[in-house]
C-alpha cells in the first residue's frame, strides 16, 4: 500500500488520540517498518490492518467504525493531494465517475505499481448511483467513509450503504450513495 | 498544565521515538528521490539513445523514400541518376562523389558523367577523377553485387584517410555505369551498407526501366515502319495479283477483241471492193459522156446493175454499221480494262453494285462458253453501298473466273442478291464440280491452289478476302462436291 495512507493515517490517529497513543500502537505492533513511513514509500497491507486492530482493542470501537472515520476523515488530505483537473467536480456522482475515469488514471501514471479499487456502475437515478467496489483489501467500510468526506467537500447530504457486503457473506461489495 | 517529572521523561522519550522515525523516514524519502533521479537519468539516457536510433532511422527512410520514389517517377535516366548521387552523398555525409560510365573498360565522357561535392563551392580540379581513375578496377568488367568499401590510405605512411565506397551495374550493351563516392570522416556501419544495397537494388531496376522504356520506343518505330511496308506490300499484291488475273484473261479477252476486229477486217476488204466497184462505174460513166456528150438513162442504168449498185449502197451501210459496233465493242472492253488494271486508291465512294458486276461479267465473259449459262439476277434495285469499283470488281473477277474453271464444259453462273438485316448479300453460284472440306478450310490461305501451274496464283481469293475485310464485308462459302459453290458476301449498308 502506498506510503501516504500510512502517513495520512498517523496523523489521523495523533489528530484523534495523541502522539503517545501512536507512539504506544507503534511499540505494540512491532512492524517491519518500525513506523517509519514516507509518502514515497510502498509499505505491506497488513502493516494497516495490525495498526487497525490495534486501534479497535485499546479504543474499543469496531473495525467498521474505525476504518469508516478514516476514510471520512483522510477526504481531504486526498484531495489536496489529487492530480490538478480533480478539483473542478462539484457533485458527488460527478466525482465518483471521475474517481475511475480521471483520477486513478493520473495516479497510474506516476505510480504504476499502485494497486487501486475498481468501481464497476451499476445503476445510476439522479439521486441514487450504486456500484461494485472490487478491491482485494475489501475496504469497503474505508470507501463509505470516503464517500461521506467527498459529500462534505461538495456540501451535499448524502446516505452511504451497502446492498451487499463481502464482510456480510456475500459475493461482491455494492455501495449505495443516496442523495438527500 | 504542569507535568510532573516523570511525565516529562515519558513525553520526551516519545517525541525522541518520533523524531526518529521522522528522521529515518527523511532519509528513506531522501533515497527513494535519489532512487527516482537515477531512474529518470536512466530512463533519459535510453530515451536519448531512441530518438537518435529514430533519427538515424529515419533518415534511412527518407533516403530511401526518396531514391525509390525517384525510381518509380517519370524523370529522365540523367536526372535520376544526378539525384541518386547527391541524395546518397548527403545520406552518407561524403565528401564527394560521382557517377562515370565505362565502355569496355575505358570511361566514355557523355552526358551522364556527374559530379557532386559536399561543399557547394568546391571547384573540381580533376583530383578526386585522377584518383578514381587510379583506384578503381574500372577495366574490369565485372559487374558487382552491392556496394564494395575499401579504406584509402595515406601514400607515404598508410595511415588511414577515410573511406571509398563504389558500386556498377550494367548500363547497355558493353557499358557499365559505375556510382563512387569519398567519405572521410565516417565509417559505415552494417545497417547503412543494407540500406544503401537496398537502395541500389532500386536504382538498377529504374535503370532497366528507364533503358526497357527507350527500347520499346525504338520498337514501336520500327514496327510501325514495319505496318508502313506491310501496307505498301498488300497494295502491291493486290495490284500483282489483279494483273496475273489479267494474265489469265488475256486469251479471253485477246479472242473478244479478234472477233469484231476480223470482221471489220473483212468488212473492210469488203468496202475496198466496193470503192474499186465505184472507181470502175465512174469511169466508164465519165467515158460514155466524153463520147456521147450526153448519159443516156439506160445506159446509166446497164452500167448500175453490171456491178449492181443498189446492193452495193445497202451492203455498205451494213457493213459501217457493223464496222462501228465492232468498235464499240472494243472500245467497251478496253474501257473495262483499264478500269479493272488501274492501281487506284483505297478511298471509298458510293457505288452500284450493278455496274460493278456488269463490268466483272464482260471482261470474264468470253470464259463461259456456248454451253454456259449466265444468269444475272441483280438490277439497279440492288442499293448503293461504300466501295471501291476498281477493288471489287477484281473481287468478281476473280470469283467468276474461279466459277467459270469450276464448270469446264457447261454450267449456270447465277448472280443474286438478298437484303438481310446487316445489309446487302450478294450470292455468285456456280453449278461446277463443287469443293471438299479440306479445300474449303484452306480456300482463303494465300498461294493455295487446286488450279494447274500457269492458270493460277493462289492468291486470288485471299487478295478478295483482304479487300471484302477492308470493306467491312463477310465473305462465306456454301459448297457440294459435283454439285456447286455459292460465295455470299454480305455488304453492310450505308448507314
Amino acid at each position: 500500500m502506498k506510503g501516504i495512507v500510512f502517513v495520512k493515517f498517523s496523523e489521523f490517529i495523533e489528530e484523534l488520540w495523541g502522539e503517545e497513543f501512536w507512539d504506544t500502537l507503534l511499540n505494540e505492533a512491532n512492524l517491519e517498518s518500525e513506523g517509519v513511513y514516507t509518502t514515497v514509500g510502498t509499505y505491506d497491507d497488513e502493516e494497516l490492518f495490525t495498526l487497525i486492530g490495534l486501534v479497535v482493542e485499546k479504543q474499543n470501537i469496531s473495525s467498521k467504525e474505525a476504518q469508516f472515520a478514516f476514510g471520512k476523515w483522510i477526504f481531504k488530505e486526498l484531495y489536496n493531494a489529487a492530480p490538478p483537473g480533480a478539483h473542478d467536480f462539484k457533485d458527488v456522482f460527478e466525482f465518483l465517475h471521475a474517481v475511475q475515469n480521471y483520477i486513478h488514471v493520473e495516479v497510474k501514471k506516476l505510480n504504476p505499481d499502485a494497486l487501486l479499487p475498481e468501481f464497476d456502475f451499476l445503476s445510476e437515478s439522479a439521486t441514487t448511483l450504486s456500484f461494485h467496489y472490487q478491491s482485494p483489501r475489501k475496504l469497503c467500510f474505508f470507501c463509505e467513509g470516503i464517500v461521506y468526506g467527498l459529500a462534505e467537500h461538495t456540501k451535499q447530504k448524502v446516505q452511504v450503504s451497502q446492498s451487499e457486503c463481502e464482510h456480510e457473506g456475500d459475493g461482491r461489495c455494492v455501495i449505495e450513495v443516496v442523495k438527500i | 498544565m504542569t507535568l510532573t517529572k516523570e511525565e516529562l521523561e515519558k513525553r520526551v522519550s516519545i517525541l525522541e521515538r518520533k523524531a526518529l522515525r521522522e528522521k529515518k523516514a527523511r532519509i528513506l524519502a531522501e533515497n527513494q528521490l535519489e532512487k527516482y533521479s537515477l531512474n529518470i537519468y536512466t530512463a533519459n539516457q535510453s530515451l536519448e539513445r531512441a530518438l537518435a536510433s529514430s533519427q538515424q532511422k529515419q533518415l534511412k527512410l527518407e533516403y530511401l523514400s526518396q531514391t525509390s520514389s525517384d525510381v518509380a517517377s517519370e524523370i529522365s535516366l540523367v536526372e535520376m541518376i544526378s539525384n541518386m548521387v547527391k541524395l546518397t552523398g548527403n545520406f552518407c555525409s561524403a565528401n564527394c562523389g560521382c557517377f562515370i560510365v565505362t565502355k569496355n573498360g575505358k570511361e566514355v565522357n557523355g552526358n551522364l558523367t556527374y559530379g557532386w561535392h559536399a561543399d557547394e563551392n568546391y571547384q573540381e580540379t580533376g583530383e578526386f577523377k585522377a584518383f578514381i581513375k587510379g583506384t578503381l578496377p574500372l577495366a574490369d568488367l565485372t559487374i558487382l553485387e552491392a556496394w564494395i568499401v575499401s579504406d584509402i590510405k595515406h601514400p607515404q605512411n598508410s595511415e588511414p584517410q577515410g573511406s571509398l565506397f563504389y558500386t556498377n551495374f550494367e548500363l547497355a550493351t558493353d557499358e557499365i555505369g559505375w556510382l563512387i563516392f569519398i567519405n572521410q570522416n565516417n565509417e559505415f556501419d552494417n545497417k547503412t551498407r543494407t540500406v544503401l544495397n537496398t537502395s541500389r537494388q532500386h536504382f538498377i531496376s529504374g535503370i532497366r526501366r528507364r533503358l526497357t522504356e527507350v527500347e520499346i520506343l525504338k520498337r514501336n518505330t520500327q514496327f510501325e515502319n514495319s505496318i508502313d511496308k506491310l501496307e505498301k506490300a498488300r497494295r502491291q499484291l493486290i495490284q500483282s495479283e489483279k494483273m496475273a488475273s489479267l494474265g489469265q484473261l488475256a486469251a479471253g479477252v485477246a479472242h473478244e477483241i479478234n472477233n469484231p476486229i476480223a470482221f471489220i477486217s473483212s468488212n473492210m476488204e469488203v468496202l475496198k471492193d466496193y470503192l474499186a466497184d465505184y472507181k470502175k462505174l465512174n469511169e466508164e460513166l465519165k467515158e460514155n459522156f466524153d463520147q456521147n456528150s450526153l448519159l443516156e438513162a439506160s445506159v446509166y442504168e446497164a452500167i448500175c446493175k453490171k456491178i449492181d449498185l443498189s446492193y452495193i449502197e445497202e451492203d455498205s451501210d451494213d457493213l459501217l454499221q457493223s464496222n462501228i459496233e465492232g468498235l464499240e465493242r472494243v472500245k467497251e472492253i478496253i474501257n473495262n480494262l483499264k478500269c479493272f488494271s488501274h492501281s487506284g486508291d483505297d478511298i471509298l465512294l458510293e457505288i452500284s453494285l450493278n455496274t460493278c458486276i456488269l463490268a466483272a461479267l464482260r471482261i470474264t465473259g468470253n470464259l463461259f462458253k456456248y454451253e454456259h449459262k449466265v444468269v444475272n439476277k441483280i438490277t439497279d434495285s440492288c442499293p448503293l453501298i461504300l466501295g471501291n469499283t476498281g477493288q471489287l470488281q477484281q473481287v468478281f473477277v476473280n470469283l467468276f473466273v474461279n466459277a467459270a474453271h469450276a464448270m469446264e464444259s457447261s454450267g449456270e453462273l447465277t448472280i443474286d442478291f438478298t437484303h438481310e438485316e446487316e445489309g446487302i448479300t450478294v450470292h455468285v453460284s456456280d453449278s461446277g464440280k463443287g469443293m471438299d472440306e479440306s479445300t474449303l478450310k484452306k480456300l482463303f490461305t494465300p498461294f493455295f491452289t487446286t488450279k494447274p501451274v500457269g492458270k493460277g496464283t493462289g492468291l486470288g481469293l485471299s487478295v478478295s478476302y483482304a479487300i471484302l475485310e477492308a470493306h467491312g464485308a463477310k465473305i462465306t462459302v456454301d459448297s457440294k462436291l459435283n454439285v456447286g459453290t455459292t460465295f455470299n458476301i454480305l455488304f453492310p449498308v450505308i448507314s
